[in-house]
């Protein structure tokens, strides 16, 4: 790991996600016949609301103020130690990299921005946050026991090691598809929630941050951002994983090719959600089986095929 | 970790098997069916052309035009006549049903090794078979609607067929063309019930065919 990647690496964590978010919205809105916003949007977003001033209800107490920042911290430990964009950790770094410990990390973010919407005590971010809590309890077996079944296939727990064995591509197909199903559930992405909608009933994440204005939400935005880049660059990775050349190459060019296969993730997301339609609240948890039903597919090849 | 064609394709077939429990909707349910036919006439052509039996391939043709297009087309138009686009399940919600089948599949794949079955001319492995005759069963006793029963019924068939074609020498032609033939007429028949029972009940829903009157 040079110097050069560390400062790429950088540029990419502050960059990246938000020009994902962008290019997500504005194929979106070609898909829907509209111009739509620039792809720069969201940085102009997040600049506007930074030097805006925050309305906070007098109801809450520190939680409020202090979630966001907490949810932005963990995003971000998250997004330096798991491989989205490539490997680069330095074996050194193992114990730091135990995947079980990175995805409760992100689950801690996720659990006080819910504790922040019921701090408002306003009825809709009540809604929002159980709704997201349900959601979270659907996700989580199948995240882990994907992840699982790639720790199982490459024999250790650490994901820089996970990520740079060669595993069989069969439980890497698998896990990859288990993982993108469950992210989208995760990010409150089309199939389960509308990130654009603003109609009470159905919002999921937007519900949540509707007491947040200001810095707060130019911080939440920009944690749920960095987070969506994870679980996407993450999914890129283990589809990556399938391909045993890949592991062959040098690093600039596998850094290259998984950022450019996180891109083109998101696009597919975004095309996929100008032709699909949501699916009824009731209708989720069967959805969310069908990325468990991978994920102990694989979790199942993994263990056969030692 | 290598697989050969055979083993990938019979795979292929019982993850579709799995995912035909999830399925709600009868359409989705039957493209699935379709599929998984056509690879199990893709196998009978492997086998074919590896051996050099051209009997296999002539298999290969019936079954990919009677099982894997025609019936599909012909429960699809049935479920159409029927106006009845989804099944709920009886006992088990299909999210369920989807875990219940990755638990068939573990247990198809150690029970398949149990078996003494003779070791000659057995290609690929038994598991996969296994576990298509298991779902088969679990979806012919779980289900609500007569047709996807019937659904239900061709998957334990595609096991059967599968077992015989991957794990023995192979039965003569003549007696997987007639199995073929047979599972078309009982199709056929099926079907025609089913309409008939829509037609005297005003339904298809076999639970509510337990009392005498409703």
């Amino acid at each position: 790991m040079n110097i050069l990647l560390i400062i790429l690496q950088t540029i990419n964590l502050l960059v990246m996600p938000l020009l994902l978010l962008g290019v997500v919205r504005k194929v979106k809105a070609l898909m829907q016949n509209r111009v739509g916003a620039p792809i720069l949007q969201p940085f102009y977003d997040i600049a506007k609301l930074l030097r805006k001033s925050e309305t906070i209800s007098y109801n809450t107490s520190w939680i409020f103020i202090y979630a966001p920042r907490i949810s932005l911290t963990t995003a971000v430990i998250a997004a330096v130690l798991i491989p989205w964009s490539g490997q680069l950790l330095p074996p050194a770094w193992a114990p730091a990299t135990n995947f079980i410990f990175l995805l409760y990390l992100l689950s801690l973010g996720k659990f006080f921005v819910m504790l922040s919407a019921l701090d408002a005590g306003s009825a809709f971010g009540g809604l929002g946050a159980s709704r997201e809590a349900v959601i979270s309890i659907l996700v989580e077996p199948s995240m882990v026991i994907s992840l699982g079944a790639l720790a199982l296939a490459a024999g250790d727990m650490n994901m820089s090691a996970i990520y740079t064995h060669p595993i069989n591509p069969i439980i890497a197909g698998l896990a990859a598809v288990a993982l993108l199903i469950a992210s989208l559930a995760e990010l409150s992405r089309m199939p389960v929630d509308d990130p654009t909608t603003h109609l009470e009933l159905t919002m999921v994440h937007e519900a949540m941050i509707l007491e947040n204005s200001g810095r707060n939400l130019a911080i939440t935005e920009y944690a749920s951002a960095i987070r969506m880049c994870i679980f996407w660059g993450l999914s890129a990775q283990t589809l990556l994983l399938m391909l045993p050349a890949y592991n062959a190459m040098p690093i600039m060019i596998k850094y290259l090719i998984g950022i450019g296969l996180m891109m083109i993730i998101g696009i597919t997301v975004a095309f996929l959600e100008g032709i699909l339609v949501r699916l009824k609240w009731r209708r989720v948890p069967n959805y969310l089986a069908f990325a468990g039903l991978f994920s102990l597919l694989a979790a199942m090849v993994a263990a056969v095929r030692m | 970790m290598n697989f050969s064609t055979i083993d990938l394709l019979s795979a292929g077939a019982a993850l579709l098997a799995v995912m035909m429990c999830g399925f709600s909707g009868l359409y989705s349910q039957l493209r699935s069916l379709a599929v998984q036919t056509a690879f199990l006439a893709g196998i009978a052509i492997s086998i074919g052309m590896s051996s050099g039996a051209t009997h296999y391939l002539v298999l290969a043709g019936v079954v990919l035009l009677i099982k894997s297009i025609g019936i599909p087309m012909f429960l699809a138009w049935s479920a159409k006549r029927l106006e009845i686009p989804r099944d709920a399940g009886v006992m088990l919600p299909p999210a369920l049903s989807a875990l219940f089948g990755v638990g068939l599949l573990v247990a198809g794949y150690f029970l398949s090794s149990q078996f003494a079955v003779p070791k000659m001319g057995n290609i690929g492995e038994a598991g996969m078979t296994m576990t298509l005759i298991f779902i088969g069963m679990m979806l012919m006793i779980t289900r609500r609607l007569a047709i996807s029963q019937v659904i239900g019924f061709l998957v334990l068939e595609n096991g059967i067929f599968l077992y015989g074609l991957t794990q023995t020498h192979g039965m003569p032609m003549l007696v997987e063309m007639a199995a073929v033939f047979e599972v078309l007429m009982g199709v056929m028949i099926a079907g025609l019930v089913t309409y008939r029972i829509s037609r005297t009940f005003e339904h298809v829903d076999v639970t509510h065919l337990r009392g005498l009157r409703h």
